[in-house]
């Protein structure tokens, strides 16, 4: 048989049919026949490098929104601040257990996972390195997607210093701003870390 | 249907039904306890809504109310609706769009609990000001753990199976 007869056949990402592969002109895509999803997109493997700077901004961002304070609640010159997981200590200590580990697994855990998870596979794909467990880490990195909940902490903050507002004084503190632009890239970094292009990438590598 | 598939899908039946239950104590119950200068006061997710209303910050508890009361209804009713349909042949490109709609849209629910972890943070002001989680929270939570792992069990390439198998 001769090589040009041999169909190469890939898996659609979100409903797995398996659709016939073929070269694509540049800028062109190949969608799934049964699902209509984006199943490959004709570019080379340096398209996840986004993904990949978004997720290293993300993880550095991370220890900033984490480290510093968000808001200064003051109330007849009594202050209070806050960082991300004193909810959670908060949550813990008023003996509801479960919802501040939600609150930390959503808040603050899953998204980091998340992004390093992003940052492993795109660099891998980026580099051509051929690192353990990657199509491991690239199913971890879409289930935890769900997870990466910082732009919704970060509508939460706002929504916060709206209703604290009509009780005392709020300031923002610099962590704001840095929950903010982690928002930011984690947005991006979801945006861009595409699961055709990961497979595409992955099945280059193997 | 494999066994894998089999559990996957009920496993998805158990979780919607049991966030459908919870959705109701999780709507009744009050979610956090304020007090501000003495003054105590209980806060259902609606009457945290209705607060942010009457004090003129419409756009805010319009967002409050989407992410925290429709959301989580419109989650279930569209995973109750998948689950209703699984097997069928029919509308299988409009499920799966809704399934990645309900699976993008659903987390913006946890607004309120991260509301209520900020609150209780900066509420540690004794009689001044404080802010005390209640059972509601508990159930809320529930509820959106339960709808998370429901869409995340039933997959998309689930909608494809027909009673006979999968599609092809």
């Amino acid at each position: 048989m001769s090589q040009a007869c041999v169909t190469r056949w890939i898996s659609c990402p979100e409903c797995e049919a398996s659709c016939r592969d073929h070269a694509l002109p540049p800028g062109t895509e190949l969608h799934c026949q049964r699902c209509g999803v984006r199943v490959k997109k004709a570019s080379g493997l340096r398209s996840l490098q986004p993904a990949w700077a978004f997720a290293t901004a993300g993880l550095f961002f991370a220890v900033l929104a984490n480290g510093n304070p968000i808001l200064t609640f003051d109330v007849a010159g009594n202050t209070q601040s806050n960082l991300i997981v004193t909810g959670v200590f908060s949550l813990f200590q008023q003996g509801y257990g479960p919802v501040a580990a939600l609150v930390f697994f959503a808040g603050l855990a899953g998204p980091v996972l998340h992004m390093a998870a992003v940052w492993y596979v795109a660099a891998a794909c980026c580099l051509a390195q051929r690192w353990p467990a990657l199509r491991r880490v690239a199913k971890l990195a879409e289930s935890l997607e769900a997870w990466n909940l910082v732009p919704v902490y970060a509508v939460a903050t706002v929504v916060a210093v709206v209703k604290l507002d009509m009780l005392g004084t709020v300031d923002w503190q610099q962590g704001a701003w840095w929950v903010l632009v982690l928002s930011l890239c984690s947005l991006f970094t979801v945006q861009f870390f595409d699961r055709g292009l990961v497979e595409q990438g992955l099945e280059e590598l193997t | 249907m494999s066994g894998h598939a089999s559990a996957r899908l009920q496993t998805a039946q158990a979780l919607v039904v049991t966030g459908l239950i919870l959705y109701i104590p999780a709507n009744i119950l009050p979610v956090m306890t304020m007090t501000v200068v003495g003054e105590v006061e209980p806060l259902t997710v609606m009457g945290g809504v209705q607060e942010l209303y009457d004090s003129g910050l419409a756009p805010i508890a319009g967002i409050v109310f989407l992410a925290s009361i429709v959301v989580p209804f419109c989650k279930l009713a569209a995973l109750s609706w998948l689950l209703l349909m699984h097997g069928r042949p029919v509308w299988q490109r409009q499920r799966g769009a809704l399934r990645r709609i309900v699976h993008t849209v659903g987390s913006w629910s946890m607004v309120d609990v991260f509301l209520l972890s900020i609150l209780a943070a900066v509420g540690q002001l004794g009689v001044l000001a404080s802010v005390v989680a209640e059972p509601g929270a508990l159930f809320f939570s529930a509820v959106l753990i339960c709808t998370l792992f429901a869409s995340e069990s039933y997959n998309a390439a689930m909608i494809w199976q027909t009673q006979e198998g999968l599609a092809p």
